[in-house]
């Protein structure tokens, strides 16, 4: 059997696409943990995207009012987490679920009038670069604005955490916020910064999905992926790069168990659906394995209420 | 140029408890101030307020006369008011330099030199670029203490500043200080230490249950003179007499080793001592040592190997905290309200959870509340627990209180061994004295104990052999007539 070079990269192409939510929706959440804020409401901030983006985008007809207002509705129900998390001091655990349940129950109540509709051809760049070279060309071009934000922003998020003075004052909350506050930072304040980031990038995860990647409005359509974004930032010690891999081995064997469905390999449909879950937890773990470097970059306050004490 | 800083009638009350109660201080800079008080005696929250931590429900600050309005840290910061606090309030998985630039607004490369020229001047060496974790609690003090002097402060807090340290680490902090003083910086020392504010300290302001009890000048005070002052009573000393030596070995530790998993925990390395029938044995040493690993190994958290200990001529190295109850082995954890206790649980019930099997508290699987609560009253009568109530959550007894119910659950069994991890604490001198009486008591009848204590004077009027551990590993059993704290302090710091 000859396989045409460019279809290797059309499938590497597609393994990427597939990783973009999952890119997106964890490293928004890995600023909200690394704030010591655990929001276990990813699923439900994607899929609030997902129908605002669509929604916006059918009512109105422009994608950037649609982009941008699925961003704003991640912004606006994460609010309510914040507010009930930062400002009431409710269980973070407790709030994210109900969070999630919130999303999928309205989203699938404003979706009602959007099913079936056809979603609009979005833009991509560099489409005539495509051909230009063999393998790569279908990789690198080609592709929408929010895939190449989603492939640069781990590097980002990794160089902000790192290399800037709010990075740091990020993690110093996340560390101690006892500390933090004695030392005059306002943990509170950081913290709803934090989780309104968290709750835009969601919204986009999800705009990208019903916009981007299946152009079209399905009720529950974000299908779990929230949940392995959640799981990405947990295996992945809150690294940004590590995020990147894990998403590109959970895209990676989605993609390839449906290949491997189509071409009919003599392998339980189950095992071949469950297996890119397994695999990246799997192989995250062994990546992420020393544990001296967990301690460094675990929050400590991950999950913890804080209240001031005066 | 001469500060001068002025507490008027400061007030701060909380649910139940005046922490303050009408406070007014003054200081003016050139001298060191002690603010001496036992725990809860209020000094902490005094300086929580003069470092903006917490606001007074009454009372002014003043500074070279001006009003101050101390609504957060921030607000002490911009003051030029530096504190070091008791906990250290450093971000632990972030680099030195990252801790101290968090709140500068300088430049990376002008906060370097800075820092540079700090630690020289004052003959501090820290790796700026390693986490603060792996950093000691002496070296964590001086981070500390920098990111208040690159503020130049014009006053310096520190609270309870020894409570981590060793005795070399502890005098190179009071040469830094009096060197502070020197330059013109305002120190208020907070500390229930006698000794450091003899040895330290120009005046002292003794505290007691939130007011203002005394202040005088060192020269005119004496130890004695101090304590009765902060306690309110005349003490009386306790002394212990010496054990009569029995060769009976009760507990031999062979050759035990534990390596942990967690990268901050000590790793155990080649234990080795006995105790004999009616001996205590003081563990010393800085705390972070080694101290908890080697009581959870003693008590059976961590399992081990089976021959490495030998109690009463039978392995049990391998066998957990329940089973070695049942050898007549009684624990007494560091962590009171985590380890020892459940907060949230009722006196009676948290005496039932040290649940031995001859102590008929549950008939097939239910739970026998009358002989539970029968026995509860029995410790809380003989140990003299200051409470009536037996179904308070236990959260609500004060330290002294909470400490002397778990040493009585565990002694109404009159086990052979009492291990303890330092089981005073935080606690008040009448509780202490208490404790101490009952461990006295307990070496008479002929029962051993192993003392693993961070207080050196507590060591050495309780022991009959004294170790020190340093990295995990014991130094030789010395005899305890032939230790002062001055050499268990070496021994402490890890030379030899």
């Amino acid at each position: 059997m000859i396989i045409d070079i460019n279809f290797i990269g059309l499938i590497i192409a597609s393994i990427m696409a597939s990783a973009v939510p999952l890119i997106l929706a964890s490293c928004g959440e890995l600023i909200t943990e690394r704030s010591g804020v655990l929001n276990l409401g990813v699923e439900g901030m994607m899929i609030i995207g997902a129908i605002s983006g669509f929604a916006l985008m059918t009512v109105t007809g422009s994608l950037i009012i649609a982009i941008f207002g699925a961003m704003l509705a991640g912004v606006l129900i994460s609010t309510i987490f914040a507010f009930l998390t930062q400002t009431l001091i409710t269980n973070h655990v407790a709030t994210g679920l109900a969070l999630t349940i919130f999303g999928i129950g309205i989203s699938a109540m404003i979706g009602k009038n959007f099913v079936g509709i056809p979603g609009k051809e979005f833009p991509v760049l560099f489409e005539g670069f495509k051909d230009t070279i063999p393998l790569l060309g279908p990789i690198l071009f080609g592709h929408s604005i929010v895939f190449y934000f989603a492939f640069a922003l781990p590097f980002i998020t990794s160089y902000f955490l790192k290399k800037t003075k709010i990075g740091l004052i990020v993690r110093a909350v996340g560390d101690s916020p006892e500390s933090a506050s004695n030392q005059g930072i306002n943990v509170r304040l950081v913290r709803y910064a934090c989780i309104l980031y968290g709750g835009a990038m969601s919204g986009l995860a999800g705009a990208y999905l019903s916009m981007i990647y299946t152009p079209q409005w399905i009720e529950n359509m974000t299908g779990g992926r929230g949940w392995i974004a959640l799981a990405l930032v947990v295996f992945s010690t809150w690294n940004p790069i590590k995020i990147l891999i894990g998403a590109m081995i959970f895209g990676g064997l989605t993609i390839i168990q449906f290949h491997m469905q189509a071409i009919g390999v003599r392998i339980p449909v189950q095992f071949l659906t469950a297996l890119p879950y397994i695999v990246t937890i799997i192989v995250l773990v062994v990546i992420s394995r020393d544990s001296r470097k967990i301690r460094l970059s675990t929050p400590s306050s991950l999950g913890k209420s804080f209240y001031k004490d005066n | 140029m001469n500060t001068n800083l002025k507490i008027s009638n400061v007030t701060k009350i909380y649910p139940g408890c005046v922490a303050n109660n009408n406070v007014s201080l003054e200081f003016n800079s050139g001298k060191i101030y002690a603010l001496l008080g036992e725990n809860g005696a209020g000094k902490s929250t005094l300086v929580k307020i003069l470092s903006g931590v917490i606001i007074p429900d009454e009372g002014e600050i003043y500074l070279n006369e001006n009003n101050l309005k101390l609504n957060s840290p921030s607000d002490a910061k911009k003051n030029d008011i530096g504190m070091v606090f008791q906990h250290f309030n450093l971000f632990e998985t972030l680099s030195v330099f990252e801790n101290l630039i968090i709140d500068s607004d300088e430049q990376r490369e002008s906060l370097r030199e800075k820092i540079d020229t700090i630690m020289k001047k004052y003959n501090f060496s820290i790796d700026l670029d390693i986490p603060v974790l792996n950093l000691s609690a002496g070296q964590k003090q001086k981070v500390e203490i920098i990111r208040c002097l690159i503020r130049s402060p014009k006053v310096l807090i520190m609270d309870e500043p020894t409570s981590v340290l060793t005795e070399q680490e502890t005098s190179e902090l009071f040469l830094s200080l009096k060197k502070f003083s020197e330059e013109g910086i305002l120190i208020i020392y907070i500390t229930h230490k006698l000794k450091e504010v003899m040895q330290l300290c120009d005046e002292v302001a003794v505290m007691r249950r939130g007011k203002l009890v005394s202040v005088s000048e060192i020269k005119n005070e004496n130890i004695e003179s101090l304590a009765n002052k902060m306690v309110g009573q005349n003490l009386k000393t306790i002394k212990k007499k010496k054990a009569k030596t029995s060769s009976d070995q009760l507990i031999k530790i062979t050759n035990l080793n534990f390596t942990s998993e967690d990268p901050f925990e000590t790793n155990l390395m080649d234990i080795n001592f006995s105790v004999n029938r009616g001996e205590c044995l003081g563990i010393a040493g800085i705390s972070g040592n080694g101290q908890s690993e080697l009581f959870q190994v003693l008590s059976g958290e961590i399992i081990s190997e089976k021959n490495s200990i030998e109690f009463n001529k039978n392995y049990i190295g391998d066998l957990n905290p329940q089973e070695r109850r049942e050898y007549l082995m009684a624990f007494s954890p560091e962590d009171r309200l985590e380890q020892a206790a459940i907060p949230q649980m009722k006196i009676f019930e948290n005496v039932a959870l040290n649940n031995f099997k001859s102590s008929n508290f549950f008939n097939n699987g239910l739970i026998n509340e009358n002989k539970i609560k029968e026995h509860s009253k029995k410790i809380i009568s003989d140990f003299n627990v200051n409470t009536e109530n037996i179904e308070l959550k236990s959260q609500f007894l004060s330290g002294g209180n909470l400490q002397k119910l778990i040493i009585g659950r565990e002694l109404i069994t009159s086990p052979d061994l009492l291990i303890c991890f330092n089981p005073t604490w935080g606690l008040d001198v009448g509780a202490i004295n208490y404790i101490h009486e009952t461990l006295i008591k307990i070496n008479e009848q002929n029962k051993s104990i192993i003392l693993i204590s961070t207080d050196t004077d507590e060591l050495l009027k309780l022991s009959d052999k004294i170790s020190v551990i340093h990295k995990g590993k014991l130094s030789k059993i010395m005899n305890a007539e032939e230790v002062t704290s001055e050499k268990l302090g070496i021994l402490m710091g890890g030379a030899n």
